[in-house]
């Protein structure tokens, strides 16, 4: 008997250990987790700590690093391996834990981390080649010498960092899904890039608008999809000759109906990925130095995307921001010049359906012959689970993403495959490099000549007075509207072969208006002799920005940080009088309704966080949208694309009547003014049941607001309800949970200026000090003046610490 | 009280030395083993050893410097507040030294019993 109940008690003993030892669904492993030496509770402030000397393997001199009061680290170092070194050492420090999550979600290996839930994307992840073009890439850039010695020596500072870490100072993110880094290397770097190649560019409008074409026809698509929207302010301007001999493309395609993409969703990055960036000559300065600003406005994550940094060697002294996991300046400015990014947005994907010859996907036809396909196979580790093998085949069309299961009539199988610029194999990290490097306007846009993926506007200012701005990229040579259905893959109709030269991309400099501007519209007018694509964000911000620049004499920082946080909506500028007038007349409406017109009336655009109208008119535009083109766009029981904005505009202000207007699922006649007034009323009746009597509730910075969610979307560990004003198509490009990623401003004189912040910190850790103090900030459109370093003298500023990073053998 | 000392001072210094959480289970194991007598000493001794130094070392990080930190895990996990969480820390420690100590203690007397150690 006891020796029964002796087992009893040691299985009920063991029953504890492995519960509180691992983690059950996504409660932590509460033994570990709780565990006051190791767990949570070591991940207080006391890891901000700053220390005055520290002894760091693998350094081949010592490195002096300076920190200011938000904890950005200026490293001063006497050669470029240990400043590349220093980098990695201490981004690792703050930011381990993101930097090595986002590279197993851009390599397929979260499964590894979460288990079996995560399989799919797993897969998905794998055959859309994001591994598959790291691994490209990192070749590519371990051949270019100067790109390897920078990525290695990055590395090693990782990997130094992590051999320091004990179970008490693994960040947090670790205890709470109980696993551990591991070694970091360059092509974990070469993840990053393509993660945020694969956010730039990854949208992609094919298969909705191959289904629109086939369900509504050719003529719907060029008049709705066009490639230049109406009101387009292009980023070069309209008029600019084009003084080159174009190359030719090949005969365009022809028109073809792929088979089974009608069932297909799409699982794309946000079409808010985008970003303002702008640059201004001396004359129109109040200091007579140029100026550039820019403001990348992306998904807002904590930890933050960004990671402030100064890196000092004798032949560079360079700030700005970085990504955690990649060396080097992304978007900042040096000595001499100053550099801003924008999103592209011109088509570098298409989609290819292939014909098989048989199930096992081994052969598929092309010009006429069956070609053997490069199988690749992957293996897909699971936590707690056996690892699955995944096999897809990579054709010459890229690799296949999306597998039919219709037959053709031969019964060969299809497949669809993807080809995108960012599989082929290029060298970005040599061309950040040198831009951290070049001192003027030559240099600088030569050193873009590696760079091809994500496409990028590269606004540019320097001291010697210089402005331009360059659409750059690697894109294909293709005809008009190309790239914009799903095509045949069966021969070299529509393959990429060439590509637009460099020097003959959109490129504008010094010109006389004095300033250059981008906010991802299409870079230009008719006129410019190569097509880059169609899908690009509206005219509005873009204009407004140009409207702006237009107007302003002696900037100054102020103007600039004004121009950021703008909260003009030109849309609304445009629309709202012509809507309200369609209400003329009416007497059905009651008191509330009344009110709601009122202020809508009193309006002045400008969606400030405390204005009611603002989110009243988004959503009565957004009804009206829905109102026109729902009953036509649900095409096989999903809603596709919408025409841009600007095009539902121009129909609506020139059309009074339509057959778009009718819902073809109604009885009744529906016309211009009857789907104004009903979208008017269903929106004040559905905000009336969602926000309650008209009132505060109802100001944009409240029923939207922005929350700024943990990458783990882990309640408790992010900032919401943030109160923010701001939207789409307005130059504050602040959403719910999109916008400015970053603001910068930099004034190019004798000694530069500079300001900035982005929403969040440079601590990753939840428990610390620095994880989100600018997040108050950024909502009041507030900057942070940079420290822009000489040398790390720290002895005149009380607000700077000094730690000498010491080599120890 | 000794036996509630011993365990204390034993689970502290392991756990500093190496940070594996569950020294709160082996010692109070080996400890309920090595009493000899009283099967309430072995479980009161170890459970509140192991209790006070789980509760009180949480208090003491949430003290220092653990402010922030705290308050988002009681956030995360919907504890209440801060104290709230050092305690539920303090009791999942004192369940584990307490069913194990007992483990020790039954193992001992199971052995006793059988083979006739004394």
């Amino acid at each position: 008997m006891r020796t029964i109940k002796t087992i009893g008690v040691f299985v009920l003993l063991g029953i504890l250990f492995f519960t509180l030892n691992n983690s059950q669904g996504s409660i932590p492993p509460l033994g570990k987790f709780l565990n006051p030496f190791s767990g949570f509770w070591q991940n207080g402030t006391h890891l901000d700590d700053l220390v005055e000397v520290i002894d760091v393997k693998g350094l081949r001199q010592e490195v002096k690093v300076v920190w200011d009061e938000r904890q950005v680290p200026h490293i001063f170092a006497e050669n470029s391996y240990d400043a590349y070194f220093a980098q990695g050492y201490l981004t690792a420090r703050h930011r381990l834990w993101q930097m090595e999550f986002q590279t197993h979600v851009a390599a397929g290996r979260v499964s590894e981390i979460i288990g079996p839930k995560a399989i799919d994307f797993d897969k998905l992840q794998r055959r859309r080649g994001l591994l598959m073009a790291a691994e490209a890439a990192n070749n590519k850039m371990n051949e270019d010498p100067n790109s390897q010695l920078i990525l290695q020596a990055y590395a090693n500072g990782v990997n130094t960092w992590i051999e320091g870490l004990t179970p008490a100072t693994l960040p947090l993110e670790y205890k709470l899904l109980n696993y551990e880094p591991e070694v970091w290397s360059t092509l974990k770097t070469a993840l990053l890039l393509k993660f945020m190649a694969w956010d730039l560019t990854g949208r992609n409008s094919e298969m909705d608008l191959s289904v629109i074409r086939e369900s509504l026809g050719e003529e719907f698509v060029e008049r709705f999809y066009p490639v230049h929207t109406p009101r387009l302010d292009p980023i070069i301007p309209a008029g600019k000759p084009w003084r080159f001999d174009p190359l030719i493309p090949d005969a365009p395609s022809p028109v073809f109906e792929p088979q089974f993409i009608r069932d297909l969703r799409r699982d794309e990055p946000d079409r808010d990925n985008g970003s303002n960036n702008w640059a201004v000559a001396g004359k129109k300065t109040a200091s007579g130095f140029p100026i550039l600003a820019n403001d990348p406005h992306l998904g807002l994550k904590l930890p933050s995307i960004w990671y402030e940094i100064q890196l000092h060697t004798p032949e560079m002294n360079v700030y700005g921001v970085s990504l955690p996991g990649a060396p080097a300046v992304i978007i900042g400015f040096n000595e001499n010049i100053a550099w801003g990014l924008t999103n592209a947005g011109s088509d570098v994907m298409d989609w290819f359906e292939i014909e098989f010859r048989d199930r096992s996907y081994s052969e598929y036809w092309y010009a006429g012959d069956w070609i053997k396909a490069d199988m690749r196979i992957e293996e897909i580790l699971v936590r707690g689970e056996e690892a699955r093998i995944d096999s897809f085949p990579v054709t010459r069309f890229g690799p296949l993403v999306h597998y039919g299961e219709a037959k053709l009539d031969n019964d060969h199988p299809v497949g669809l495959a993807m080809r995108w610029s960012a599989h082929d194999p290029s060298n970005e990290m040599g061309a950040i490099r040198s831009m951290n490097l070049a001192s003027n306007k030559e240099e600088f846009f030569a050193a873009l000549e590696t760079f091809d993926a994500p496409g990028q506007n590269f606004a540019f200012a320097s001291r010697d007075g210089d402005i331009a701005i360059r659409h750059h990229g690697k894109y294909p040579l293709r005809g008009e509207d190309e790239g914009k259905f799903v095509r045949a893959g069966r021969d070299t109709t529509g393959e990429w072969r060439q590509w637009i030269p460099r020097d003959q991309l959109p490129y504008i400099s010094n010109p006389w208006s004095g300033y250059v501007s981008s906010a991802n519209q299409n870079p230009t007018a008719k006129g410019y002799p190569y097509y880059l694509g169609w899908d690009y964000d509206d005219y509005e911000r873009g204009s407004r920005i140009n409207d702006r620049l237009r107007e302003m004499r002696k900037i100054d920082f102020y103007d600039m940080q004004q121009l950021h946080t703008d909260n003009f909506n030109k849309q609304a500028q445009l629309m709202l009088p012509f809507m309200i007038k369609q209400l003329e007349g009416d007497t059905t409406s009651s008191d509330e309704e009344q009110q709601i017109l009122m202020d809508l009336k009193k309006w002045n655009y400008v969606s400030d966080p405390d204005e009611k109208a603002a989110w009243v008119y988004k959503q009565w535009w957004l009804h009206l949208e829905q109102a026109i083109w729902e009953d036509e766009l649900t095409l096989y029981g999903e809603l596709r694309e919408l025409p841009a904005r600007s095009v539902t505009a121009e129909l609506l202000l020139s059309n009074k009547r339509s057959e778009y207007y009718d819902d073809g699922r109604t009885p009744e006649l529906e016309d211009r003014r009857g789907i104004i007034r009903n979208a008017f009323y269903q929106t004040s009746s559905d905000l009336l049941s969602e926000l309650g009597p008209y009132g505060d509730k109802w100001a944009i910075g409240r029923a939207r607001g922005t929350d700024i969610n943990h990458l783990l979307s882990v309640k408790g560990l992010g900032r919401t309800g943030l109160f923010t004003g701001g939207g789409s198509g307005i130059v504050n490009a602040t959403k719910k949970t999109h916008g400015p990623s970053w603001r910068m401003i930099v004034e190019l004189g004798d000694s530069i200026k500079a300001q900035g912040i982005f929403p969040g910190g440079q601590s990753g850790n939840p428990g610390s000090l620095y994880y989100d103090y600018a997040v108050d900030s950024w909502v009041r459109g507030e900057y942070y003046n940079i420290h822009f370093l000489h040398s790390p003298e720290v002895s005149n500023n009380s607000k700077l610490f000094l730690t000498s990073l010491r080599n120890y053998q | 009280m000794i036996s509630m000392l011993t365990t204390l001072v034993l689970v502290f210094i392991l756990q500093l030395l190496f940070y594996y959480w569950w020294w709160i289970i082996l010692i109070p194991l080996l400890l309920g083993f090595l009493e000899k007598d009283s099967v309430s000493r072995a479980v009161l001794g170890n459970g509140l050893g192991v209790f006070l130094l789980w509760f009180g070392m949480s208090l003491y990080q949430w003290n220092k410097g653990g402010e922030i930190i705290v308050t988002r895990v009681v956030e995360v996990m919907g504890v209440g507040n801060g104290f709230v969480l050092a305690l539920v820390t303090g009791i999942i420690g004192l369940l584990l030294a307490a069913v194990a100590a007992y483990a020790g203690f039954s193992l001992r007397k199971t052995l006793i019993k059988e083979y006739q150690i004394s």
